[in-house]
């Protein structure tokens, strides 16, 4: 069976709240059903149909062709199945997911993953702000799950791994609880700030640390091996070796994070 | 009724009568495959029999950097006890003592399991606080800070209570040189096998028992009846020409798993044939009313 595709039709004249359209609700209804889902998010009524043309039958596979950054939500509570997107996704791509995967060939506007529990999210290009952070009425960011992106990131991440292809904005993996952040060519001012058990992996010495972290100087980490076999099992080109200086902080708040800057 | 021969080595028509137990698996990884060895030596000494071991545990075969965690060389160990409870303070125990101690050592879990039991979960209190959980692909981690840098301990492992405790061959032949060859081919055979260890020295047993004795508080003592100093002095099971006889115990985390390593074990021995000096290939049971598994030698040779 081929994957259920829902090609955009033209740019839409709202912003598309999308979560209706993840496999377990869509599974058992007909092509007449699904195209009368309303997805406005103005008082102007907008269904599927309307946006979307829709080919292919797996519920299971989901595949958004041409989509824009206004299509938001999308893969939102995502339980299992996978979501294939050509295209940009807008705001809350899979937030609040559990399992399954979203793979997206452009770039996801804000909260991406954001308050996710489980599951992968792949990002070619870039992401808004607050990708893992806190979706709308959490209290807690990321819980679990994985994010590679090919930018504030990870604010109150509480488990869960973050890879960053580029670099990546200011605060990132701010006020973390726990989890892991890999960046992969540093990050802007106060990576790190307020964080209290979760690790920030860099893979270039990073230009500026806050001074609330203590260098416990350099050794090996089996950890990082463990992790970085992990990560290219998952498909990444990355290489970490087991070296690294290891920082502890933030010892502003808890201290029991850490920078670990690969040597 | 023709006797079963393989190779002129006569098959006894018998079985070897096994039990129950719970078993678990995890893996030792070190900075090389010797330090990993000696890690799992370790943790698997003094672990023959559970009569007065607390538990029966061997290495079941070495892992290449690609079937491991961390991508370092590892040790596959396997760990049986005749009850869930004991296998908890058995695994914490060895490991704590014998694995957390070894230079560079890390653990994980080795089987997936009905059941978990704890590893990590408990090993993490010797990190007095400074522990570090770290979940990776849905799996945790602990980093425990110690001298040597961080021992890295998978949270939990698995726990079976699938395992089978006892499968047996015992070795009869004209010399005690004949035996052993014999027999260290078998252990060899069987140590290729997945899912099973031989958990007395080497693989073997020279010392099999039966249950009692005329002591009090001796609840086992030598196995008269295949002594072979006593052939003319007791109901000797064995015939007059037989200078030695060893035992094979196997330990497997099936059913199935046992009958392939005897079967492998008996065309090992058997490899040399008759002229080599080994002539019977026979099995232990208690009459088999004590274990509900049999493994009848005709049906594994067959």
């Amino acid at each position: 069976m081929s994957a259920l595709t829902f090609e955009l039709k033209h740019t839409p004249d709202q912003r598309l709240d999308l979560s209706p359209l993840v496999p377990a609700r869509l599974n058992g209804l007909s092509r007449k059903e699904i195209e009368a889902l309303t997805i406005n998010t103005t008082r102007t009524k907008l269904t599927v149909g309307d946006a979307f043309k829709i080919k292919g039958k797996d519920a299971e596979r989901l595949h958004f062709v041409g989509t824009d950054d206004r299509c938001d939500k999308i893969g939102a509570a995502l339980a299992g199945g996978e979501i294939a997107i050509d295209g940009d996704a807008g705001m809350l791509l899979g937030t609040k997911m559990k399992r399954g995967k979203i793979a997206v060939t452009g770039s996801a506007s804000v909260l991406a993953g954001a308050s996710m529990s489980g599951g992968e999210i792949s990002v070619r290009r870039n992401v808004g702000d607050q990708a893992g952070g806190v979706a709308v009425g959490e209290t807690m960011g990321m819980k679990g799950g994985f994010i590679s992106i090919g930018a504030l990131l990870g604010e109150r991440l509480r488990r869960g791994i973050i890879v960053v292809g580029g670099k990546a904005g200011d605060y990132a993996g701010a006020r973390m609880i726990a989890g892991t952040l890999v960046l992969k060519h540093g990050a802007g001012r106060c990576a790190g700030y307020g964080n209290r058990r979760g690790s920030l992996i860099f893979l270039e010495k990073p230009r500026n640390i806050l001074p609330t972290y203590s260098d416990c100087g350099v050794m090996e980490f089996d950890y990082l091996r463990l992790l970085d076999k992990w990560l290219r099992e998952q498909g990444l080109r990355i290489r970490f070796g087991a070296r690294a200086r290891r920082l502890m902080g933030d010892m502003a708040v808890l201290g029991k994070g850490e920078m670990l800057i690969l040597a | 009724m023709p006797e079963l021969k393989v190779k002129g080595v006569t098959i006894i028509e018998t079985f070897a009568e096994a039990f129950p137990m719970v078993a678990t698996r995890v893996v030792i990884t070190a900075p090389t495959l010797e330090w990993a060895l000696i890690s799992a030596r370790t943790m698997t000494g003094f672990a023959t029999s559970v009569i007065a071991c607390g538990a029966e545990a061997g290495i079941e075969r070495t892992l290449s950097r690609k079937e491991t965690p961390d991508g370092r060389p590892g040790v596959a160990v396997l760990l049986f006890t005749m009850d869930a409870g004991k296998i908890q303070t058995q695994l914490r125990n060895r490991v704590g003592q014998c694995v957390l101690t070894s230079p560079g050592s890390a653990c994980y879990a080795g089987l997936e399991g009905e059941k978990k039991l704890k590893l990590g979960a408990s090993l993490r209190f010797f990190g007095d606080g400074w522990q570090v959980s770290k979940v990776i692909g849905g799996r945790r981690y602990w980093r425990i800070p110690v001298m040597g840098g961080e021992f890295v301990c998978e949270d939990t492992t698995g726990l079976t209570k699938k395992a089978v405790g006892g499968g047996n061959l015992l070795v009869l032949g004209k010399s005690h040189a004949a035996v052993l060859a014999a027999c260290s081919r078998a252990v060899k055979a069987m140590s290729e096998m997945p899912d099973v260890i031989t958990p007395f020295p080497g693989g073997i047993v020279r010392s099999g028992s039966k249950v009692g004795s005329q002591y009090k508080g001796q609840i086992a003592s030598t196995n008269d009846a295949y002594c072979p100093s006593l052939k003319g002095a007791v109901k000797s099971d064995l015939p007059l020409d037989i200078e030695a006889v060893l035992e094979i115990v196997i330990d497997g985390l099936s059913a199935d798993a046992i009958s392939d390593a005897m079967y492998a074990g008996i065309h090992a021995i058997a490899r040399g044939g008759a002229r080599e000096g080994v002539t019977h290939i026979t099995a232990g049971n208690y009459g088999g009313n004590l274990g509900p598994h049999h493994f009848h030698l005709k049906e594994i040779v067959g």
